[in-house]
C-alpha cells in the first residue's frame, strides 16, 4: 500500500514519466499527461498521451512491468512507483480533470520557475489518449541525495 | 520520422538546461525511469549521460546496455525520443571536463550545488532518433 504522505506528494507533483521495456528487455520511455492513486492506495492510474504511446501496452501485454517517476520542483523530491501492468482504456471524460489539474500545475510551475511561456509548457502535457492502471509494488526514493535509491515500500530493513 | 543519426537540430536542445528522462531495465526485467539533469552531444552517433550517484540506470545499462532518452525542446514545441545502447564511461578527458562545467553550472542554477557532481561521462551509442512535435494548446486551456 502507498504511504498516505507519498499519496500528499502525488496531489502536488507536476512532472511523471513512466517506463515500460519489451520482450527484447529494451526500455522504452512514455511521457504522462496525469496520475490518481485509488482509493485503497494499491494501485495509480498514468494517463498517457498518444505522442508517447508507441511499445507501450505491447509491451505491457507481453511482461506487464511498469515504472513510474513523478518530481515535484523547485524541492526536486522525486519517488519511483514499480508495479505490475493492471489494465489499459482509452481515456474519457472523468480523465479530463487529473489531467487538466496536472497541465494546470506543471505549467504555472515551470513557467515561474524557468521563465518559459506557459503555453509552451503547457504543451509538454498534451491530451491523453490511453489510462494505464498498474499495481504498485515498491516504492523508491529518487530525491537527489543521499537517500536516492532507498526503498520505501516494502520498507528496508 | 525516425533516423538513426542525431540530427543538427537537436544540438541547441541538449544544451537548453532543461531535465531530460530516461528509461533503463535490468537483467531481470524490471525497468526503471529517472530524471537526469544533461545530455551530452558527443557526435552524430553518440550521447553521453551523467554519471552523478552510482544509481540503479548506472547498474542497469552495464547488465543491460539499452536505454531510451527522452529530451524536452520547450522553444521547439517538441520532444525528442532517443534509443541508445551503453558503450564505455570516460572519467577523464574532454568529454568528461565540458560535461563536469556543465553539470556545475546546472547545479548552481537549480540550487544543487553540491549535491550534481559528476563520476563519470557514460557514453552511449545512437540506435534511432524520433522527433515527437507537440502542439501547441490553446491558450484559453493552459
Amino acid at each position: 500500500m502507498i504511504p498516505e504522505v507519498i499519496v500528499l506528494f502525488l496531489d502536488r507533483a507536476i512532472v511523471a514519466i513512466a517506463g515500460t521495456r519489451d520482450e527484447r528487455l529494451v526500455p522504452h520511455v512514455h511521457r504522462v499527461s496525469g496520475w490518481r492513486c485509488s482509493p485503497d492506495r494499491k494501485t495509480i492510474t498514468c494517463l498517457i498521451p498518444e505522442e508517447f504511446t508507441a511499445h507501450l501496452v505491447s509491451s505491457l501485454e507481453d511482461n506487464g512491468q511498469f515504472s513510474l517517476t513523478v518530481c515535484e520542483v523547485p524541492s526536486h523530491e522525486t519517488y519511483q512507483f514499480k508495479g505490475e501492468y493492471v489494465s489499459s482504456r482509452p481515456s474519457n471524460e472523468g480523465d479530463v480533470a487529473d489531467f487538466e489539474i496536472c497541465r494546470r500545475r506543471f505549467a504555472e510551475r515551470v513557467a515561474s520557475l524557468f521563465g518559459f511561456p506557459k503555453e509552451a509548457c503547457a504543451a509538454f502535457v498534451p491530451e491523453p489518449s490511453i489510462a494505464v492502471t498498474f499495481e504498485v509494488r515498491e516504492v523508491f526514493v529518487q530525491t537527489p541525495g543521499p537517500a536516492a535509491g532507498r526503498r520505501l515500500v516494502p520498507r528496508e530493513e | 520520422m525516425e533516423t538513426t543519426q542525431l540530427p543538427d537540430e537537436i544540438k541547441p536542445v541538449m544544451e537548453n538546461g532543461v531535465p531530460a528522462e530516461v528509461s533503463s531495465c535490468s537483467a531481470d526485467g524490471i525497468p526503471n525511469t529517472t530524471i537526469i539533469s544533461q545530455v551530452y552531444y558527443v557526435d552524430r552517433e553518440h550521447v553521453a549521460l551523467s554519471f552523478q550517484f552510482f544509481n540503479k540506470t548506472v547498474r542497469n545499462v552495464r547488465e543491460n546496455p539499452n536505454a531510451s532518452v527522452l529530451l524536452n525542446d520547450p522553444y521547439g514545441y517538441a520532444c525528442w525520443i532517443l534509443q541508445v545502447r551503453y558503450d564505455h564511461s570516460e572519467t577523464e578527458g574532454p568529454i568528461f571536463d565540458q560535461m563536469d562545467m556543465q553539470i556545475e553550472a546546472i547545479a548552481s542554477a537549480t540550487g544543487m550545488t553540491g549535491i550534481f557532481k559528476l563520476k563519470a561521462a557514460d557514453i552511449y551509442r545512437v540506435d534511432s532518433v524520433r522527433k515527437v512535435t507537440l502542439k501547441r494548446p490553446s491558450t484559453d486551456r493552459s
